[in-house]
């Protein structure tokens, strides 16, 4: 079977941007294409998946016929790919199975939001748009609450207090203090980020990520192409998803994700890669119990050890096993829903090739892994990278 | 447990919110407080005409069926008792007669400060006249949900009590129709509260006024799982393991519309 190589990766910066869906498009496949070492233009594109959620309504229908038609992929097969904070990491997926099954040689997968350009009011509408609506958002939630439920119970289960929370908090803030791409560059104390706004009891303001606008694109090729765009590959080794309830309370357990664990089982397998080898993995922390459950649930740490996990620093760059987050994480460097998931794979594609900016490089880094989730864990990718094929 | 105040005068028994006469309470009104009363009476068949007329808002499915699918009483246009609603106050009435000669005065055990009482009826108000974005639950959902959702009512599978309801079950197979009913109690698994600016848009104008919205993750002895906003818990913050009651109350309201449901009160 064919295997799969990325050789583009570009992304806007997140946050609070002054451009709007096509201008950020735009400088996404601008990066993106001029990443790539040898010539390589967006007309040579054979699809393109496009993640998003729309936010706000805006242009929710055809919205990837319009994002290629103004960045030179005019006429090309494209959709959007709609699966909550996900999207964008299915659009990958998506993008990696079309290589896979011979059906194109080059396909671009990306993912963009606006999100700050909306009142208050309506931006709070589309936050809870994907969560169960009939059964828990008219029961007061959005997703701090759902979250806010889950951390609760996890200290309830195991001996784990906010206190791990806040560890998650500073380490992101820290790792994206340096990134320049950040949405939120701040470095954050212990003491600070112990001590902020509650947003939904337990979860504060320092647990939850921002609402972010960018947008990100990798360009993919079969693996005869490979070389002809470039020297130093990245090998998409392995790709898994999986779903699960999407009400919380219709799950087993409220501490597990298991569409995580369902995607990274196959996505090890396929990659024929252990936990324990991944040297960097970009992990969706929307709130800083995600990356506590993330941790347990890709394998990085026992069951209802993910706490004490972030207490020992473990994720820190280069200090533990694994760096997690090295970008700083949906907590620091952004959450463009739609944008995340391949803005995820942005990170890796550069740190993979040595290519990131002294201090936040990950030494000798030969593995990457990403880990998108979208909304409480109802849909889930997670694909694994590699510097060898 | 009963949060209504109740009295019998002349073999008609008349039922006031917990606020007393003059209001129903933040989530309450005329409805609300009538299915307290006809929960706590042993059941027969009612007439509701007049009652209706006397609700403020609309509910978004008819009263018959709200009444129906909460309570054991069956509506009937020959029905043996009577629901009626004093026009000016929150006192329902429950007897033989349509007509109330003497409407009663009820205990007040809870007080609420006027202005406040007046910002969270001018919320109701407005948040009623509100558009839907396009968050809402499809009436057709609405209506055959709606005996799950306001009693509890549950279908049974090999795998067990099975609650909300569904089609299939994880084998892709039909499940029966409801056939089984929940407890009215369930203990909390977990509980947030969420600040007034992390409350769902739908609570928007109410929640800054009620200090944000306290939800909780609830397991059944039966087995299902819900999550239920809670009310009434001014004075009682929830803990893991502790007991929840339900009440049928307001949810929310929008497209002129009231939806109803049931939310838990800490035991």
């Amino acid at each position: 079977m064919v295997d799969v190589a990325m050789v583009g990766a570009g992304q806007t910066k997140f946050g609070n941007h002054p451009l709007g869906l096509k201008g950020m498009w735009s400088e996404a496949i601008e990066k993106a294409f001029s990443s790539v070492d040898n010539d390589c233009l967006p007309s040579m594109v054979d699809e393109a998946f496009i993640g998003s959620i729309a936010f706000g309504g805006s242009q929710l229908g055809n919205t990837a016929a319009l994002l290629t038609e103004h960045s030179g992929m005019d006429g090309v097969s494209v959709r959007r790919v709609e699966n909550a904070c996900a999207s964008s990491g299915f659009a990958l997926r998506d993008a990696w199975m079309t290589i896979k099954s011979g059906q194109a040689d080059i396909v671009v997968a990306g993912g963009i939001e606006k999100m700050n350009d909306l009142s208050a009011e309506r931006k709070r509408y589309w936050l809870g748009v994907s969560g169960d609506t009939e059964w828990e958002r008219l029961a007061g939630l959005t997703f701090p609450g759902t979250y806010a439920l889950t951390a609760r119970r996890y200290f309830h289960e195991f001996e784990s207090t906010h206190d791990d929370l806040v560890h998650v908090s500073v380490k992101n803030h820290m790792h994206g203090f340096d990134n320049e791409m950040a949405h939120l560059r701040k470095d954050v104390s212990f003491e600070k980020a112990s001590s902020g706004a509650m947003v939904a009891d337990p979860l504060t303001l320092y647990d939850c990520c921002p609402t972010s606008d960018g947008a990100s694109a990798v360009i993919l090729v079969a693996d005869h192409l490979a070389h002809q765009f470039t020297d130093t590959p990245i090998w998409v080794k392995g790709s898994g998803a999986g779903s699960d309830k999407l009400a919380l309370h219709d799950r087993p357990s409220l501490t597990q994700l298991r569409a995580t664990q369902l995607a990274s089982q196959k996505a090890y397998s396929i990659a024929n890669v252990q936990p324990n080898q991944i040297d960097l993995a970009e992990v969706h922390d929307c709130f800083t119990i995600a990356e506590v459950l993330a941790t347990e649930d890709l394998g990085f740490a026992g069951r209802g050890q993910g706490g004490l996990y972030a207490r020992n620093g473990e994720g820190r760059r280069n200090e533990g096993d694994v760096t997690i987050n090295a970008s700083g994480g949906l907590k620091s460097k952004g959450h463009p829903l739609g944008a995340t998931g391949t803005g995820q794979a942005v990170e890796v594609f550069k740190q993979l090739r040595h290519q990131v900016e002294a201090p936040r490089q990950v030494r000798d880094a030969e593995l990457g892994l990403t880990h998108n989730v979208g909304g409480s864990g109802a849909t889930c990718a997670v694909h694994i990278f590699g510097r060898e094929r | 447990m009963m949060t209504i105040s109740k009295t019998s005068l002349d073999n008609t028994t008349f039922a006031t919110s917990a606020y007393g006469e003059e209001w129903a309470g933040p989530d309450g009104d005329r409805l609300t407080i009538a299915l307290q009363l006809l929960k706590s009476e042993p059941a027969s068949t009612v007439q509701i005409d007049s009652f209706i007329e006397s609700l403020e808002y609309t509910p978004s499915t008819p009263v018959s069926s709200i009444i129906e699918s909460t309570t054991d009483w069956k509506v009937d246009s020959n029905g043996q008792y009577h629901l009626v609603a004093s026009p000016s106050s929150f006192i329902v009435a429950l007897g033989k007669d349509d007509t109330i000669s003497q409407w009663p005065t009820l205990p007040l055990r809870k007080a609420i400060e006027e202005g406040k009482k007046v910002a969270i009826e001018e919320a109701w108000r407005n948040e009623i006249s509100g558009v839907s974005q396009g968050a809402y639950v499809s009436q057709s959902q609405h209506v055959l949900a709606m005996p799950s959702r306001l009693g509890l009512h549950a279908q049974e599978d090999d795998s067990g009590i099975v609650w909300p309801p569904r089609q299939l079950n994880a084998e892709g197979e039909r499940i029966p129709p409801v056939s089984n009913k929940l407890d009215n109690s369930a203990s909390i698994l977990t509980w947030t509260r969420l600040s007034a600016a992390g409350a769902p848009s739908e609570f928007s104008l109410r929640a800054p006024l009620l200090g944000g919205v306290s939800t909780v993750l609830v397991e059944f002895i039966s087995g299902p799982k819900g999550v239920f906003m809670l009310t009434d818990d001014e004075d009682g913050q929830p803990s893991i393991g502790q007991e929840v009651s339900f009440e049928v109350r307001r949810l929310y309201g929008q497209d002129e519309f009231i939806h109803y449901g049931l939310k838990a009160l800490l035991i």
